[in-house]
């Protein structure tokens, strides 16, 4: 069992006084193991980049603490810390070269000039930038920048690494390749790793590990697949792709935990993996576009009208009405298969399988 | 490279603390100075030429150099006060700030130009006289002023110009004449009416006016003969000096040595010298009379029996300067 | 509960950050040390002298205000001629600036350089100039009497006359500022909806410009009340609290009046200061970022173009006509007497005047870097960092902004007198305190440019560098210094140029041994020897303009890369 390396202990951090407070991080527990690639994911404002500086040591918490390979940081300024953090906007240095940037902190550390030598080039052939050792910061594109502020960061071999949505200035084709790129380096590398961003699909590309955060708290924590597959609250369930959400009943228990459930009037059984439902509990369905099948309207079937059909090329995207509510169905490769028109009365199936149930929630 | 900016700013401390090395074996003489940084330029290099002594010597006015003294008391930063009319050397002696010295002289000092006790001994002298710009004059078709209700007159409205009595040792010998003609009521009954009808403006020194006469910036100005001639007449400007006939006021050049000075015997020496026949034929270049009966008098020189002097009380003067002073802020409200 | 102990947690952090960094820890103590004893301290003393009437602690001074005409004459005085000339500086900085910014005018470099001239030069050349060319003996004078008849330009007219054409450049700067910044969109859509170009000023321009025109007001209401180079020269009888309370304390040596006449000086100007930065520019809706929007300009009215065009042209005319005198009167050879040419005040100058010249650039170029550097480096600290007293700080070092000058000279020889507990050496008489004097006076300047400049920088750079490992000076020095180099610079030259051209406080601590070009011009006023005061204050002109020159090639050798680059993509 790795030992934690990263602890965050009840972490706290208030900003504002009297009566405009706010709490931008709100008792906040996570451990990291060494060499794991955790992604802080959420809304903006949900607490995540607080967090994050605060490892660095760019905020002072409210209280909490922050423990690194077990040495508690709170007495640490920033600059003695065993951490370093890429910039959202790279905050590389205007008045010195690429070669100067990423040396800097080297030269700082007081190594020999042999040794920057030797670990400035090493890194920036880990990150593909040979021959850019005498370029200016300002002669570079996005994408080069990026990648010099990642090697600054990596050449100093920190205990964490930080990353403040390095890829939130990039266009989507180069977000794509880049974030690939990352995630090849920390397997090669093996730092561990704190990661920020707003981008699911960033978080479920890197991470080892998701945590989610909404107003300051984590509302769930897991790897992608488990909270892709089993969110655990509506609000996980709507940030995590797209998501329908259903009202329906428990209407009785079956064997090997299985629950049948009453959805206007037909019944379904699913399965679930422990079950905390009692009988006649309002619950929440929560079906992913992917997982449902329209088929021609049957009797006696879950059935609904079709408001909108949009053609994507590699699929069609569906908006079903069923009872006043809007499904939103995605069907893959739309030439395989039958094509639905709007107006057109439909039959709803699912994959009992794929549905995950939650205690009902009000949307908020 | 760090050690040599270190090294030179050592060095830039030193010299603006007045460390010189080398300057300590020279000797050096501190003076408070209240002749024109021109004058008194003219008379300093003199002695410095005749005797090897180095000066060094701050500017002010009278006013200002009593002042001074009174601050430093505690720590006097010069040894000398040259110049400046005896009123202010007077009020300073009565405030115990001067130190009595006998100067060696070839001649006998009366007792008029000198303290009883020495504190101070007076060197040059001259009338307080008034100077009027000549083209004012034919333009208005006046004459210039020979009396001191002559002021008073609409001729003049607003085209007087002096200094402020407590700045100035000539506007405050101007003032105490008037009070010791006419009394302190009388004399501020008749300068309020001055102020109000005849003065354009009060200058800071002296001698201010009198170029601005010289300029027309003003008609009329009041201040001593020898700064008429040497700084209106001989200067070239279309100025003429008169007196008043009904009496005028005139001041003793001072000279004193400070009490607790830095240099007491340096400045023995000075004060010495500025009563020597060589030092006092010096005066002729700017007009003033001498008190060494063997020194030559210049041409065009007024001579204070040429003029109708009041009896004059120095001592007087001297040591009421601060109540006639407040009584005349009191009364002029400036 | 839970606050309070958040807050404490927090504090003490943030001190055990500081006190982790003891270079950082000595730093912050020793400026503190220095604003309590080169700027709080003076000023404390001249309150402090205006309660001690004969050696005993009283009011007396205060209650005579209002029954003492040599007190409250100067008071109105200088606030009447405050008010005035706030007024008309005020309105000619906003027409040229809305000329040059909203009119099609053509030569706006040159208007523009012409307008900062002023700034540049000692305020009271103005008043020699109006002198040369006004006087009793005056140039222009014949023709002006024929027109207007009688007059004298010494007085309230006069002063309003020279203090608007020397300070009216400020106002012409802030207003500037704020016309630029203003959106042209919201005038484009008020014009879209029909307003015409008056309807569009009083409707959209001139509120939005509304708290820029009272910043520009009290801007110059304080500069006119401090001023004190005009009035000794051309006030004539309108006695001023500057002059008076010189002449008290130099003059009669009264220190408890003369420094109840400063106090009576500083409480108009301290409350303006505060008006100004506390409440009326809090109430900006435009945010001068220093980015020009580049407003549009289109062909314009008549009646727009007119007062516009006849303002600058007219500024701009009396401004070369001013300093043109100055350099004409140079060369006479007894001004009023006696115009033939002549280079004999040259000389003279060379001679009897190289001492001022020396002991001005030696005094100036000691005093600049240091008001660069520690303005610099408060205002990094100010931006940066978190400590107690941090607004404190930031105060107290604008405060010398606000006071006027006679107030810190005053305050200058009260402290530096004798020994004290606060500061053990007596610094009168030396060339330190005159230095000490530069810097903490003109600290402001190096301050507020440190201000803007900092705030141009990413704050994710600096953290970079901490990050990487740099303590807190190293980042200083390594990384922000270098990207605010051009401002640094800029700030120095202003520096400088304050240094050379300062009188009001100056006058109070200059001695025998170290003496200045403006003493010396005041005192050649002062003798009506305006021919070489001309010359005089023409070499102090030169000089300034070489050391700006100077400075300016520095800039731009350096200024290679020290841009932020911003990140597009």
């Amino acid at each position: 069992m790795r030992p934690d390396y990263l602890v965050l202990k009840n972490l706290v951090k208030v900003f504002g006084t009297g009566e405009k407070t706010v709490h931008a991080v709100n008792n906040v527990n996570l451990e990291v193991k060494k060499g794991e690639l955790v992604t802080l994911l959420g809304p903006s404002g949900c607490g995540k980049t607080t967090a994050l500086r605060m490892i660095a040591g760019f905020e002072i918490p409210t209280s909490g603490e922050i423990l690194i390979d077990g040495e508690d940081m709170g007495a640490t300024p920033p600059n003695r810390r065993p951490t370093t953090m890429v910039f959202q906007n790279y905050a590389l240095f205007p008045h010195l070269t690429v070669f100067e940037n990423i040396a800097y902190g080297l030269k700082i550390r007081r190594s020999t000039a042999q040794e920057i030598r030797r670990k400035t080039r090493e890194i920036m052939g880990l990150v593909g930038l040979e021959g850019f050792e005498e370029r200016s910061p300002a002669q570079l594109s996005g994408g080069q920048q990026q990648r010099v502020s990642l090697a600054r960061s990596l050449v100093m071999e920190p205990k964490v690494l930080l990353l403040d949505e390095p890829l939130s200035n990039l266009d989507a084709k180069l977000r794509v390749s880049t974030r690939l790129q990352i995630r090849r380096i920390h397997q090669r590398v093996g730092i561990t790793s704190v990661y920020v961003t707003h981008d699911q699909d960033e978080a479920m590309t890197l991470s080892d590990r998701v945590v989610i955060m909404h107003k300051g708290r984590i509302v769930q924590t897991g790897t992608p697949q488990e909270i892709y597959a089993y969110p655990a609250s509506r609000f996980v369930a709507d940030f995590i792709g797209k998501a329908n959400f259903l009202e329906s009943r428990v209407v009785g228990m079956a064997s090997g935990n299985a629950l049948e459930l009453e959805i206007m009037g037909n019944k379904f059984t699913a399965a679930v993996q422990k079950s905390t439902f009692s009988e006649g509990e309002r619950v929440l369905l929560v079906l992913r576009p992917e997982s449902v099948k329209l088929e021609p309207k049957r009797p006696d079937t879950l059935t609904g009208t079709v408001r909108e059909a949009v053609y994507l090329g590699s699929q069609m995207v569906y908006e079903v009405d069923v009872a006043k509510k809007i499904i939103t169905v995605e069907v893959a490769n739309p030439h395989a298969c039958m094509v639905f028109r709007v107006g057109e009365e439909v039959t709803i199936t699912f994959q009992e399988k794929t549905l995950h149930i939650l205690p009902y929630e009000e949307a908020s | 490279m760090k050690r040599t900016i270190l090294i030179l700013l050592l060095a830039v401390v030193f010299v603006l603390s007045g460390f010189t090395p080398g300057q300590a074996a020279k000797k050096v003489l501190h003076i408070y100075e209240a002749f024109d940084t021109e004058e008194a330029q003219y008379y300093i290099e003199a002695f410095e030429k005749e005797t090897g002594i180095d000066v060094v010597y701050v500017r002010m006015s009278s006013g200002e150099v009593l002042a001074r003294v009174e601050a430093e008391s505690a720590n006097p930063q010069a040894s000398v006060w040259h110049a400046g009319s005896n009123t202010s050397h007077i009020n300073a002696a009565s405030k115990g700030l001067l130190a009595p010295y006998k100067p060696k002289t070839d001649f006998e000092l009366s007792g008029n130009l000198r303290a009883e006790d020495w504190a101070w001994t007076g060197f040059y002298s001259g009338a307080i006289g008034f100077v009027s710009n000549t083209n004012f004059l034919k333009k208005k078709g006046v004459k210039a002023p020979t009396s001191w209700d002559d002021l008073l007159s609409p001729a003049f409205a607003k085209n007087v110009a002096l200094a402020y009595p407590y700045t100035s040792g000539t506007a405050y010998t101007t003032y105490a004449t008037l009070v010791q003609m006419h009394g302190l009521e009388k004399a501020l009954d008749w300068w309020e009416k001055f102020d109000k009808q005849s003065i354009h403006q009060y200058t800071k020194s002296g001698t201010g006016c009198i170029p601005m006469v010289g300029l027309e910036e003003v008609a009329v100005g009041i201040s001593f003969s020898h700064d008429i001639l040497a700084k209106g007449v001989n200067k070239g400007y279309p100025v003429v000096m008169t007196f008043p006939q009904d009496g005028t006021g005139y001041e003793i050049g001072g000279l004193s040595l400070i009490k607790g000075g830095p240099e007491p015997e340096l400045g023995k020496q000075f004060i010495d010298w500025c009563f020597t026949v060589k030092a006092q034929n010096l005066f002729q270049k700017y007009n003033r009379l001498p008190v060494n009966p063997k020194a030559t008098v210049e041409k065009g020189s007024v001579t204070l029996d040429q003029v109708k002097l009041i009896d004059y009380n120095h001592i007087w003067a001297g040591q009421n300067k601060d109540k006639l002073v407040q009584a005349w802020r009191d009364r002029i409200g400036k | 509960m839970a606050k309070q102990g958040s807050n404490r947690q927090e504090i003490l952090a943030n001190l055990r950050l500081i006190w982790k960094e003891p270079l950082l820890l000595v730093s912050i103590l020793a400026i503190f040390y220095f604003l309590l004893v080169f700027v709080v301290y003076p000023i404390f003393l001249v309150f402090k002298t205006s309660l001690i009437v004969e050696k005993q602690f009283n009011f007396s001074n205060y209650l005579a205000i209002f029954s003492k005409r040599y007190f409250y004459q100067p008071f109105l005085n200088s606030m009447i001629l405050g008010a005035c000339t706030a007024f008309t500086g005020t309105f000619l900085g906003f027409t040229f600036a809305y000329a040059i910014t909203r009119t099609p005018i053509p030569f706006k470099r040159f208007f523009r350089l012409a307008a900062t001239f002023p700034i540049i030069s000692p305020p009271f050349i103005v008043s020699l100039a109006a002198i040369l060319l006004f006087g009793r003996s005056g140039s222009l004078t014949p023709f002006v009497q024929k027109i207007i008849g009688e007059y004298s330009i010494y007085g309230l007219g006069g002063l309003v006359l020279v203090e608007t054409i020397a300070y009216g450049p400020i106002a012409f700067l802030v207003l500037h500022g704020v016309l630029q910044a203003i959106d042209p969109a919201l005038e484009e859509a008020a014009m879209d909806l029909g307003a015409s170009r008056i309807r569009v000023f009083f409707t959209v321009t001139l509120p939005l410009a509304i708290p820029g025109i009272a910043s520009a007001w009290l801007l110059v209401f304080i500069e006119s009340m401090a001023d004190f180079g005009n009035p000794m020269v051309i006030s004539g009888d309108f006695r001023v609290l500057s002059v008076q309370a010189f002449l008290q304390i130099t003059g009669m040596y009264d220190l408890s009046r003369g420094s109840t006449l400063a106090i009576l000086l500083l409480a108009p100007t301290l409350t303006a200061f505060f008006i100004q930065k506390y409440w009326v520019s809090r109430k900006s809706y435009v945010t001068v970022t220093g980015k020009p929007t580049g407003a549009t300009i289109r062909g314009v009215e008549w009646y727009i173009k007119l007062p516009a065009y006849a303002s600058c042209f007219l500024f701009t005319g009396i401004i070369f006509l001013f300093y043109g005198m100055v350099i004409y009167g140079s060369f006479q050879t007894l001004w009023g007497v006696d115009s033939t040419l002549t280079l004999r005040n040259y000389v003279m100058m060379f001679k009897v005047g190289k001492d001022y010249i020396v002991d001005s650039l030696i005094l100036s170029t000691l005093a600049t870097p240091a008001t660069g550097i520690l303005g610099m480096f408060i205002a990094f600290l100010v931006i940066r960092k978190k400590f107690i007293g941090r607004r404190i700080m930031e105060f107290v070092s604008l405060l010398t902004f606000a006071v006027p000058g006679t107030v810190v000279g005053i305050g200058y020889i009260l402290a530096f007198n004798q020994r004290s507990l606060m500061f053990p050496f007596i610094l009168t008489g030396t060339a330190w305190i005159i230095v000490i004097l530069l810097i903490f006076r003109n600290m402001p300047v190096g301050i507020q440019s440190g201000i803007a400049a900092l705030q141009q920088i990413d704050p994710a750079i600096e953290e970079a560098s901490s990050d990487l490992g740099a303590d807190s000076n190293k980042t200083f020095i390594k990384i922000t210094l270098p990207m605010i180099a051009p401002a640094f610079f800029s700030g120095l030259a202003f520096s400088f140029v304050k240094a050379m051209t300062a009188i009001s406080a100056i006058i109070f601590v200059v001695s025998g041994r170290w003496n200045l070009i403006t003493v010396a011009v005041l005192g050649f006023v002062d003798n009506s020897q305006y021919a070489q005061a001309a010359a005089m204050s023409l070499i102090l002109i030169l000089i300034v303009l070489l050391a700006l020159g100077i400075i300016q090639m520095m800039v731009n050798r350096i200024g290679k890369g020290a841009r932020s680059i911003t990140v597009v993509d």
